[in-house]
């Protein structure tokens, strides 16, 4: 035990990693091959048009308990499909997802129940994801209420004010009648992550929790993001478009683009060592807030190209910087650079 | 170290929804009268027995002379063929003809409310077999159709009620199914999904609740269309001949020669109940539902309020502020004092912009930096003179091109938009018109703006400005749906520049964006702005986005300056706390390991400013002097920068 913590406590020191995280064997969440394809256009009656949209093409994901992934890629990498489909609100079309080592690719509504307690969801926009007409009390209740939890009212008006409070929502009796109108953005997700709270959850996916408020603000729910991780030991999956937000508390990154992760490793090495040209641009144009730092910042022209026609070759060809003749044939894996990290690129080859 | 508290107070809840709602609807004159109408012959229906002075049915101890009595003291309103009291049929009529409303409505709401939500929530078979149902019934000419049902079952009161009931559910069905549809879609639902609850808890916990308020306005105008047809039923001789109601006073006064004898008053009374109530429902519908969907009345079409200057002198530093770098160039935009309010309809003023100043050189790029709700948005709109209703520049100057904006009129003002000073808003999508292409709005707002422009070359223009915004010519003639969200934004940055504008107010062009498509958005601001030599004030909540661009940095906080500097004294050497608290916040790459910090609090509102600095209940380093007296601008640096903070007095 000892000899193992030798070398564990200085190595998760230096990638500020929970070391927890590096000693547990045991994966909360384990995703392999997972595709997932929508079929557009219809079979009417008269016409037979169908295209399909690789919104999710191969990927594969561990999480440990307690460690926090950001997600990172732009409107179109297939990210808020991939959180939809390991939430079971979409059906996988290939591939499969274990929690706690349970196969729930394809579980049916009543075993989903079970795990749904586990695996909750923060959501973009505090301002849509709160129904208006509910007071605050019968938003965050409502959890336990849907799973039939905590039957005795004492009890669970005890772990509504837990919940409202662990959000910091202080004193929670002052926000329990309240609208969500009459709270501001800031508060709102707080109510927002009080309902994910309240039904002790093991992950939390939090898609683009911060992206609708003000700069200001999205310390604040980072913050308190990063505490709930370490009291609680919540796994957290961040998807986001913007590094810049998760550097301060993700373990890891994995940089989706178009339906695939094209480089994964630990947050801190992929920050300082970015090996795919694709994590290089995005990190390049990270406003610095600093006149006196400005830098040179990588554009890519376009945009994240329709997931309906994929590229051949690599994905990233037509719109990387650096991309060789070789790139439009060859699609490459992810090569291992490092301990932790891996990149799809070809170049790192060299 | 917990979860920091959100709020430093907490305020007091507000009043019961009931006021808040009643407070919206006695606003609408309308709809009270139309709500006394109902409450009025509802009251007399319920009380008929008390009320009516001889009993409707008796006709017992008549003689010819009773027949068709005009009114009289003993008649108030007359006799019928039989001798009745009119009055007193008249108010036990009203009794049934209500009931028959409101029962047949209340079956048709149940109906229609039901096909409507399921067929919208499931979708799909369901949807699609329950709406074709619906269409069905909708070109059923439901009244033959009644006619012909009631006079083949007894005519009893039950079966009227039921027969209107089941034929008048088809409006509400569709209804119900579009407003279900859009509820579905949002966001909340798939937050209860996620929660893991099921159909069933949905549909009752949050749909109904959102559909519920169209629906009752719904069954306000389904009430007055089972009151008319109950009235057409019976007049045409199949209403229940045990229940009188106003239909059948008309029928039994035309079939009894009411006409001949030229016994108006027997057609006249039924006929000003049924007229009363249809006319008192709609009027309280559409109050209700003003009430219950706000968006019918606010709007930014009616005329802003006229400038006006108080004597009230401001003292505060003057600002000769030019930008270090830009110091040369000509002064383009020279904002002085201003001062905007908000006055409400019950005439509570908000400050929203309090003493701002601002100067504009040729090819400057300005900040304008604040948290949500700082008076920025309020800023730009005033420079534009495109102020809300409700908004007022109550005082100070803006200089333009030898004018003052703030005295000119509104045909004045339409010459110096666009072609002067554009702005481009945050939402592209919400901006742009969608049946419409983007190559056509920009030649309308050519057109619209600079009408001697010939026409000829207009494609020619159009084509020009969508390259300079780095849109291939093949886009032109495609709609704004067919645009990525950054193509959007080019769009717009594109009919911006129409004009040829000196200055572009730019409101958070990025905020909605992508990391790699903002990116994009301001490498292009930049370089139009080399090439053009465009002034352009750039609205953000973001410093990052700022230290990228910008020449100097105006920072806003309740309404107020708080830090106005270039942009290297801002970053390197800000002297507001506001400033500095806002730069803590921001997330810096270089150095991930610090935690962040967030300013505890949030801004205030602009009808509860507090009485001193309007920073100070958030300020870390607030001393007694700060929540008493409001700062004034400091002036620092020769000019350079200023900021208000008692803090920085005496430089």
């Amino acid at each position: 035990m000892n000899w193992k913590m030798v070398i564990i406590l200085p190595v998760a020191t230096w990638l500020k990693v929970d070391k927890q995280v590096l000693m547990s064997n045991e994966f909360i969440l384990e995703v392999k091959n997972l595709k997932k394809y929508f079929q557009v256009g219809r079979q009417g009656w008269f016409s037979h048009t169908e295209t399909i949209v690789h919104a999710v093409d191969d990927v594969d994901l561990t999480l440990k308990p307690g460690e926090v992934i950001a997600l990172v890629g732009e409107s179109g990498c297939g990210k808020s499909t991939l959180s939809l489909t390991l939430m079971g609100l979409e059906e996988a079309t290939e591939g499969q997802i274990f929690f706690n080592g349970v196969d729930i690719t394809y579980a049916t509504n009543e075993e989903r129940k079970a795990f749904r307690q586990k695996i909750q969801m923060i959501f973009q926009d505090p301002y849509e994801s709160l129904n208006p007409t509910q007071t605050i009390e019968e938003i965050v209740t409502e959890p336990l209420v849907v799973h039939g939890l905590a039957r005795d009212s004492h009890e669970r008006k005890d772990r509504v004010r837990r919940a409202l409070e662990d959000s910091g929502l202080k004193p929670a009796e002052s926000y329990l009648h309240r609208f969500p109108h009459q709270l501001s953005g800031g508060q709102r997700q707080r109510v927002v992550i009080a309902g994910a709270l309240v039904l002790e959850p093991q992950l939390l996916l939090a898609d683009e929790p911060v992206s609708m408020l003000d700069v200001s603000i999205r310390a604040e729910i980072i913050n308190l993001l990063a505490d709930l991780r370490r009291t609680r030991g919540i796994s957290v999956i961040f998807i986001t478009h913007d590094l810049g937000t998760v550097g301060y508390f993700a373990d890891r990154i994995a940089v989706m683009y178009l339906g695939r992760i094209v480089e994964t490793g630990s947050m801190r090495e992929v920050l300082k060592n970015p090996k795919h040209p694709y994590t290089q641009a995005l990190l390049s144009v990270i406003p610095v807030p600093n006149p006196r730092m400005r830098k040179k910042r990588i554009i890519l022209q376009g945009e994240t190209p329709n997931p309906i026609n994929i590229p051949s070759g690599c994905r990233f060809h037509p719109r990387c910087p650096v991309a060789m003749d070789v790139c439009k044939q060859s699609d490459p894996p992810l090569i291992k650079v490092s301990l932790t990290q891996e990149a799809a690129c070809l170049l790192v080859v060299k | 170290m917990g979860p920091q508290t959100a709020e430093l107070k907490v305020s007091v809840a507000s009043t019961s929804p009931f006021l808040d709602f009643w407070q919206t609807f006695s606003r609408n004159r309308m709809a009270v009268a139309g709500l006394v109408m109902l409450v009025t012959i509802i009251t007399l229906a319920v009380f008929a027995s008390v009320l009516a002075p001889y009993d409707p049915k008796s006709s017992v101890d008549i003689t010819s002379s009773d027949i068709y009595n005009p009114p009289s003291s003993a008649h108030w309103l007359g006799t019928d063929d039989a001798g009745r009291d009119i009055l007193s049929s008249f108010l036990f009529g009203a009794r049934v003809s209500l009931i028959v409303g409101f029962f047949a409505a209340f079956i048709s709401v149940i109906i229609g409310g039901t096909i409507g939500v399921v067929a919208g929530f499931y979708g799909g078979r369901t949807e699609n077999l329950l709406m074709r149902f619906t269409d069905l019934m909708l070109v059923i000419p439901d009244l033959p159709l009644i006619v012909v049902i009631v006079a083949l079952t007894k005519p009893s009161l039950l079966n009227i009620i039921i027969i209107i009931g089941v034929f008048g559910w088809t409006t509400t069905a569709r209804i119900v199914r579009s407003q279900t549809l859009a509820v579905k879609s949002r966001k909340f639902v798939l937050r209860a999904r996620a929660i893991g609850a099921g159909n069933v808890h949905i549909i009752m916990k949050h749909i109904l609740p959102l559909v519920m308020p169209l629906l009752v306005v719904n069954a306000i105008l389904v009430i007055s269309l089972a009151i008319l047809n109950e009235s057409t039923l019976s007049f045409l001789g199949l209403g229940d001949p045990t229940a009188t109601s106003w239909g059948q006073m008309l029928n039994f006064a035309f079939v009894r020669g009411a006409m001949s004898a030229g016994a108006w008053w027997a057609l006249v009374m039924p006929g000003v109940g049924i007229a009363w109530v249809v006319f008192g429902l709609t009027l309280f519908g559409q109050g209700l539902e003003q009430v219950l969907n706000p968006r019918l009345e606010s709007h930014h079409l009616s005329p802003g309020r006229r400038s006006v200057q108080s004597d009230a002198v401001i003292e505060s530093a003057t600002v000769k502020k030019k930008s270090k770098k830009r110091k040369d160039a000509p002064l383009l935009l020279d904002v002085r004092n201003l001062s905007v309010n908000y006055i409400s309809h019950d005439n509570v003023v908000a400050k929203a912009v309090h003493n701002v100043s601002l100067q504009l050189h040729e090819g400057e790029l300005v900040g304008l930096v604040g948290e949500s709700g700082c008076g920025k948005t309020t800023l730009m709109l005033a420079l534009m003179r495109l102020l809300p209703a409700a908004g007022q520049i109550v005082n100070g100057h803006i200089n333009f091109r030898g004018k003052d904006l703030t005295t000119l009129n509104e045909d004045e003002l339409q010459k110096l938009r666009w072609s002067g000073i554009s702005i481009i808003f945050q939402g592209a999508m919400n901006a742009l018109n969608p049946v419409r292409t983007v190559g056509d709005q920009i030649k309308e707002a050519i057109i619209k703006h600079m009408p001697s422009y010939a026409p000829g070359v207009l494609d020619d223009r159009v084509i020009e400005l969508l390259d300079l915004v780095g849109i291939s010519k093949d886009y032109k003639d495609q709609y704004p749906h067919q645009y990525s969200g950054g193509m959007r934004q080019r769009a717009m940055i594109a009919m911006a520049l129409s004009c040829d504008p000196d200055v572009i107010i730019a409101d958070e062009p990025t905020t909605a964006l992508d990391v790699m498509i903002q990116a994009q958005i301001l490498e292009l601001l930049d370089d139009l702005r080399k090439k053009l030599g465009l002034a352009i004030i750039f609205v953000t909540h973001d410093l990052g986005v700022v230290a990228e661009m910008c020449d100097s940095v105006l920072v806003m906080y309740g309404g107020v300056t708080a830090e106005y500097a270039d942009v290297d004294t801002i970053y390197n050497a800000a002297r507001h706390p506001y400033t500095q608290e806002l730069l803590k916040s921001f997330p810096d790459l270089s150095q991930p390991e610090k935690r962040l910090i967030s300013i505890p609090g949030y801004p205030p509102k602009l009808d509860e400013l507090p009485e001193g600095c309007r920073f100070a209940p958030r300020c870390p380093l607030a001393f007694e002097r700060c929540t008493k007296e409001m700062p004034i601008l400091h002036e620092l640096e020769d000019g350079y920068h200023i900021a208000s903070c008692h803090l920085v007095e005496g430089g």
